[in-house]
């Protein structure tokens, strides 16, 4: 099996790569460099594990990840009904970002929610048993949220 | 349910009492099998770790259930997360381990935190010199629930899948004798060292789709089928039924004793027991568009017959399904099918055409209905 360069005594990489994420949004070029220099791994290989995972982005990101399952379970409940109506409120599609920067949309395999069939993650935390409705109440809620942000923002 | 039986600790202590060898042997004589789709006995797999000398093993638990449709590992993480650890120290104890792993799934991230508090809260009473447990977050890859993919994507490499032997329980993390058992297994594997009354043919079913009580269903091998569609409550009709997506589409025979052979035949692997309904509504072939788009988005790119065999068993289907398709076509599936489970190197691959095979086997009128006139 294959160990060059997999440090056995170092942290493992994804919780790394997890963890730059996180803080920056995304994995930039200059994030990449320097992980590789800490490591002691080629930026060749640490690209490509980086685009081997769907999670990890090299790209910015929207302040809202939205990852729909694509489970037959959800698919089954109505779910491609949810995927239409997100691309028309959003304004992006599958694998695109809104204009606004505010939302991302992503279509998953499988995020384990069958039993509460159509499901969704919005930035990592499941939204089940959704409807229209229902999701349109969570965008306004999150697009609120935002808002309100903003205008302190401008108060400070 | 069995599987939420608490082992609080004592399970760890028998296996003290018993020592290595006799966990192992305790674990066999229970009738212990993994529980991620393979079947292959927990004891044999420790004792191959135990046996192979080596300065230094690991066990791995595997928490990356993907499978669509499944989600009984995630009951377990969630309600019985202790017993879950102290199964994975029992391990650790039977084989010699000291560094452990818990690979979980990206997607089940929210339940990351509070496993780690429980990690920390069991590893501080168990009191076992020198054992860690770490916390590996998956990234959104199927493949990796598949066991040598798991392993590199733990040494962070991508997750490809590697050719065996070498099996990981001689030559996995870094070359060294590695156990690697889903959350399910670890989990009895505490319970079946400390229960006399443990029994081992109770098993987790997830259960979705078309029905009013979705759930996570404890049954016993050779159940009948109608006793779980009575529990699941369909609203209408069933028509078909699908074990996760690598089982293939089935017609419902109510009448049906759910074990491993009746489940998948000669046909495929064993399943994790998830069966996905489908009502008489649905057209068969939407759903096997549906898993066909899972398969082309998860295949790992390696080899040949799955990169380019999944893309192709899709494109087929959009030509089925927007009314392009002839006949012709419907050979031409079949046969791609056929070869890709044929010629591909992992579990992925050489079950990524059964749910082709078996809905062109079994529901002709669902193709029929989107032929071109």
């Amino acid at each position: 099996m294959a160990n060059e360069n997999g440090k056995k005594d170092a942290r493992p990489l994804l919780n790394i790569l997890h963890e730059v994420q996180e803080q920056h949004g995304y994995i930039s070029e200059h994030m990449l460099k320097q992980i590789a220099v800490e490591q002691g791994i080629p930026i060749a290989r640490l690209y490509g594990v980086v685009k081997f995972y769907t999670m990890f982005h090299t790209e910015p990101q929207g302040k809202y990840m939205i990852e729909i399952c694509g489970s037959p379970s959800c698919v089954l409940n109505n779910g491609m009904r949810l995927e239409k109506f997100l691309e028309n409120e959003i304004g992006a599609g599958i694998g695109e970002t809104s204009k606004d920067g505010m939302f991302s949309l992503y279509k998953v395999s499988c995020i384990g929610c069958c039993d509460e069939a159509p499901a969704m993650l919005i930035n990592g935390e499941p939204h089940t048993k959704m409807t229209v409705e229902r999701l349109r109440l969570v965008l306004a809620k999150l697009r609120e949220a935002e808002a309100k942000k903003a205008d302190e923002g401008k108060k400070k | 349910m069995q599987i939420l039986r608490q082992t609080n600790l004592e399970a760890l202590e028998k296996a003290r009492a018993l020592g290595p060898e006799g966990v192992i042997a305790l674990l066999g004589k229970r009738g212990l099998e993994g529980r991620g789709g393979a079947a292959y006995p927990t004891a044999k797999k420790w004792k191959a770790c135990r046996d192979t000398p080596s300065d230094e093993r690991f066990v791995v638990c595997n928490a990356d259930e993907g499978e669509p449709g499944t989600f009984k590992d995630k009951l377990i993480i969630r309600h019985n997360a202790e017993t879950l650890v102290e199964g994975i120290l029992v391990a650790a104890y039977a084989v010699g381990a000291k560094r452990c792993f818990i690979y979980l799934r990206g997607e089940y991230d929210y339940l990351r935190p509070r496993l780690q508090e429980q990690i920390d809260d069991v590893l501080a009473r168990a009191k076992m010199e020198g054992v860690t447990i770490e916390i590996v977050r998956g990234a959104g890859a199927y493949i990796c629930g598949e066991a040598t993919a798991l392993l590199q994507s733990i040494m962070g490499f991508r997750g490809n899948a590697m050719a065996k032997p070498p099996n990981p329980t001689t030559q996995g993390l870094w070359g060294k004798p590695t156990v690697i058992n889903n959350v399910e297994t670890l989990a009895c594997a505490a319970q079946a060292v400390l229960f006399d009354d443990w029994d081992p043919t109770l098993r987790l079913f997830s259960i979705s789709g078309n029905v009013k009580n979705p759930g996570v269903y404890e049954f016993p091998l050779g159940v009948k089928m109608s006793t779980i569609i009575d529990v699941a409550r369909p609203e209408k009709k069933l028509k078909a039924m699908s074990f996760g997506c690598f089982g293939g589409i089935m017609p419902v025979d109510e009448n049906m004793l759910v074990t491993p052979e009746t489940i998948c035949m000669e046909k495929c692997q064993h399943g994790a027991y998830s069966i996905i309904f489908i009502d008489e509504t649905n057209n068969v072939v939407d759903v096997a568009y549906s898993i066909a788009k899972f398969y082309t988005y998860e295949s790992c790119g390696k080899c040949t017959p799955c990169r380019e065999g999944t893309i192709r068993m899709l494109n087929l289907l959009k030509k089925v399904r927007t009314g392009k398709a002839v006949r012709k076509d419907l050979e031409l599936l079949r046969e791609l099918a056929t070869h890709v489970q044929d010629t591909a190197l992992c579990g992925l691959g050489q079950t990524c055409g059964n749910h082709i095979l078996t809905s062109l086997e079994h529901f002709p009128k669902d193709y029929e209905a989107y032929m071109k006139k």
